[in-house]
């Protein structure tokens, strides 16, 4: 029997402006929070008897969900049965990663298969500490322009954290890494590069900045593949075809449609120069594990409470009570919502996790500087389709992170290699990716010091450039002279719910776990909401859309999701928001405004130049 | 300014925040105060010992995430002090900040570290000794033995805050001052991190403006 229908939460939950003794009335706009928001009130001393919400799982998404739920005003309980924050989006030391590995191989688990770690004998000789690593599950970028970048500021999140920038991004083509031509300025003076084709990237980056305005360049091209598009409409060259797919695009095989593909090309080129010449960021320390600690400090902060190592063991949506693993019990008003590594015992609402991503992670002995940008500390490399030995049909994409990201102890650099090619096949690619990584890392690092002219390259404005192409050009005249120590590999398989999609569409994040009144009888986990695990992507592109969506879900709407306004008397970082937008800003909402793919809010795209 | 991560540990109720709280808003009309929304609070500290010195706090509460021993990696990292705090009627307290001091010890390494053990509600004892259940001289002994700071306070009466903070900061700013002298022959070129909160906007090598 159906209930006439309840307020949603948005109507009966006042937000914390409300509450606040500080603040007048709401007036639609932004919520001003008090100075010493956090600080102010002693927290209650007991365990909650009763909140609104309920979270299991600390991972990114359920992270930033907690943190836009606490200060919306709801009361949140966020509990992860690791001993650690993170779940599916942990950064991990080496020795929590081998606890990890013997829980995936022991439990049930159907989110992660096939773990397999190997820890070189060098690590056990006291050379490296387990603590100097942060190795991440599923490690992501940023990009400069994105809504996760505007939520970071907005929440203040970014303060907890440190980001660096990354602008190499290789494509690994016949053997050998040529590195991106990726700015106005590079393609001009790339002396490769012939001067018709100088012209066409030209032209092609002009258009692609407008694409969604100018329909009638790539309507008859909305079906077909970009690639096509690409060499009949620009007369593109095959190198720059890929490169633009694969390593500007970074997008998964060469069957990528054409409106997708200029959003994902479009992406890169608007982060680009937003902080400086660079399209992306990572933070120091970890990625997505990182961050997901800095959304649950700041959902603390506006009072969610917290445990870890802690599960639960079922609830009840008729007398809407949630049991835990410690024997603790809690009333929920509002939701309980699950990540699916963290459901509890007899479940049967998990939804099928279908989609696969592979995953291969070394800790070597090289510092990799030879393919980051002078001053930088990581890169991506990424390896087309059929340009591997093992006749990879989808991309291997890898992301290079040195010692002065915090990671890994000098000397060293992580290898995060990814596909979503399954079974098999998956593994051979990742293997193959792995071997050609090694062969040049060897042949660059091995290299004479008389024959280092002409890698480091010093342009007019005394900006140097290494040049990989020069580096990796003499492939097979080199012989391998040692083997790379490989400190820690691990390869495992996930899964997910999400496909590995081109455009972020807040569908395929729609995971309706319990569709109405139909409750499995016996189930522990009727009624829960369950999150989807990371995709495949290697930006955060994902993280906001999926934690809105649920925001959504959970509140009824999502006019407050991260609605605040830190009072600020800081001219630091105040900032005046309205006046760093300029016609220029405008013109770009416009476009976002305009285009099918855009799928966030406008909101977003004014506050993304802040 | 030379700014220092400050962090606040201790048994829930022992009244961290409220010693922070005391000492933000006693210097208020007397330095500059301002908190950076809910990140953390800062606090500027003008060094009695040091003349023309003024040094920047940035303190980071627990938020109530070590109710549950549920403190992130993240709170511990690159802290340059951290406040030890139990509650002098509390018996037991002690014990507990003994347990957060060799938490901090193992998670940060005390080379880098200023740790500050405090003995709060001082004031509870003023009139009645006997409430007081944590002898002071247990207490300094063992803040000597671990070669912490100590002090007793009242966060209530802000007797002895002030003191603290005086204290700790003098500390981090003679261990900063030593550090750089010592590393400035061979400077690393260390990568700059980027400000999220500044975008740049007129490069010259722009692909897209």
């Amino acid at each position: 029997m159906q209930a006439e229908r309840r307020k949603s939460m948005a109507e009966r939950r006042p937000s914390t402006l409300n509450r606040s003794s500080f603040s007048a009335e709401r007036t639609g706009s932004a919520q001003v929070v008090p100075h010493l928001a956090g600080i102010e009130d002693p927290l209650p001393n007991s365990t909650p008897e009763k909140v609104d919400v309920v979270l299991v799982g600390t991972g990114l998404v359920e992270s930033i969900l907690a943190a836009a739920l606490s200060w919306q005003g709801s009361s949140v309980l966020q509990i992860d049965a690791n001993s650690y924050y993170g779940d599916t989006s942990a950064t991990l030391t080496i020795d929590q990663l081998n606890q990890w590995v013997q829980e995936v191989n022991r439990g049930q688990s159907k989110c992660y298969d096939n773990a397999k770690l190997h820890i070189s004998g060098l690590m056990g000789r006291g050379s490296y500490k387990s603590r100097d690593f942060g190795i991440d599950l599923s490690p992501k970028i940023l990009f400069a322009k994105s809504d996760l970048l505007s939520i970071l500021l907005k929440s203040r999140v970014h303060q907890y954290l440190e980001f660096q920038s990354l602008s190499s991004f290789h494509t690994y083509e016949n053997d050998s890494f040529e590195r991106l031509t990726n700015t106005k300025q590079e393609i001009f003076t790339n002396p490769s590069l012939p001067l018709m084709t100088k012209r066409n990237l030209m032209k092609f980056i002009k258009f692609v900045l407008d694409w969604t305005n100018q329909p009638e360049i790539w309507d008859a091209y909305k079906d077909k593949p970009v690639a096509s598009f690409l060499v009949e409409k620009f007369k593109l060259e095959r190198a720059q075809v890929y490169e633009l797919i694969f390593s500007i695009g970074l997008c998964y095989n060469i069957d990528v449609k054409t409106p997708e593909a200029l959003q994902r090309i479009r992406r890169y080129l608007t982060s680009f120069d937003v902080y400086g010449p660079f399209p992306v960021l990572y933070s120091k320390y970890g990625g997505p594990g990182e961050l997901s600690q800095g959304f649950c400090r700041s959902a603390a902060v506006a009072g969610a409470t917290y445990k870890l190592n802690e599960s639960m063991i079922s609830y009840n949506p008729d007398s809407r009570i949630a049991v835990f693993s410690d024997g603790s019990k809690v009333s929920v008003t509002e939701k309980v919502v699950i990540a699916p590594t963290q459901c509890p015992k007899n479940s049967g609402n998990v939804p099928e996790q279908k989609y696969e991503v592979q995953r291969l992670t070394c800790v070597v002995d090289k510092t990799c500087s030879e393919w980051f940008t002078e001053g930088e500390n990581a890169a991506v490399v990424v390896f087309p389709p059929d340009s591997l030995k093992s006749g990879n049909r989808q991309a291997v994409q890898v992301l290079i992170m040195g010692s002065g990201s915090d990671v890994c102890p000098a000397g060293t650099s992580v290898w995060y290699l990814s596909t979503t090619e399954s079974g098999v096949r998956g593994e051979m690619d990742l293997d193959a990716a792995l071997g050609a990584l090694e062969e040049s890392i060897m042949r660059e690092s091995s290299a004479d010091p008389e024959n280092d002219q002409g890698i480091l390259e010093v342009d007019n404005q005394g900006h140097m450039t290494l040049n990989s192409v020069k580096l990796g050009q003499s492939f097979k005249e080199h012989s391998q002279r040692e083997k790379l120590q490989v400190l820690v590999k691990l390869y495992f398989k996930q899964f997910t719910s999400t496909p590995p999609f081109e455009v972020v569409d807040p569908s395929i994040f729609d995971v309706d776990g319990a569709p109405n009144g139909k409750l499995i009888p016996g189930a522990s986990d009727n009624g829960v909401i369950y999150t989807a695990l990371p995709s495949a992507e290697i930006s955060y592109d994902e993280a906001i859309t999926a934690a809105r969506l649920l925001f959504q879900k959970i509140v009824g709407s999502d006019d407050d999701f991260f609605d605040l306004d830190f009072e600020d008397q800081d001219d630091d970082v105040q900032m005046d928001e309205s006046a760093v937008i300029d016609d220029d800003d405008v013109e770009k909402m416009n476009m976002n405004l305009g285009s099918e793919m855009s799928v966030e809010p406008v909101e977003f795209a004014g506050e993304m130049e802040i | 300014m030379l700014q220092f991560k400050l962090v606040l540990l201790g048994d829930s109720s022992v009244g961290k925040s409220s010693i922070v709280h005391r000492f933000v808003k006693d210097s208020f009309d007397e330095f500059r105060e301002s908190t950076i929304g809910a990140a953390f609070l800062s606090q500027t500290l003008k060094l009695e010992k040091h003349e023309d010195v003024t040094i920047k706090f940035e303190i980071w509460d627990t938020a109530g995430q070590e109710r549950y021993k549920s403190l992130a990696p993240m709170y511990y990292r690159n802290a340059n002090a951290a406040l030890v705090v139990y509650d002098v009627t509390q018996p037991g307290s002690l014990v507990k900040a003994q347990s957060w001091v060799d938490e901090l010890k193992h998670k940060v390494g005390d080379q880098d570290l200023v740790i500050c053990l405090v003995g709060n509600k001082l004031d509870l004892c003023e009139d009645n000794d006997t409430v007081r259940q944590v002898d002071m001289g247990d207490a300094q002994i063992y803040a000597q033995e671990q070669k912490l700071l100590f002090h007793e306070v009242s966060a209530k009466t802000g007797a002895g805050v002030a003191q603290i903070f005086q204290e700790i900061g003098e500390k981090v700013y003679e261990r900063k001052a030593t550090e750089s002298a010592a590393s400035t022959a061979h400077q690393s070129r260390k990568p700059l991190n980027v400000e999220l909160q500044r975008p740049s906007t007129n490069d010259s090598t722009s692909c897209c403006v």
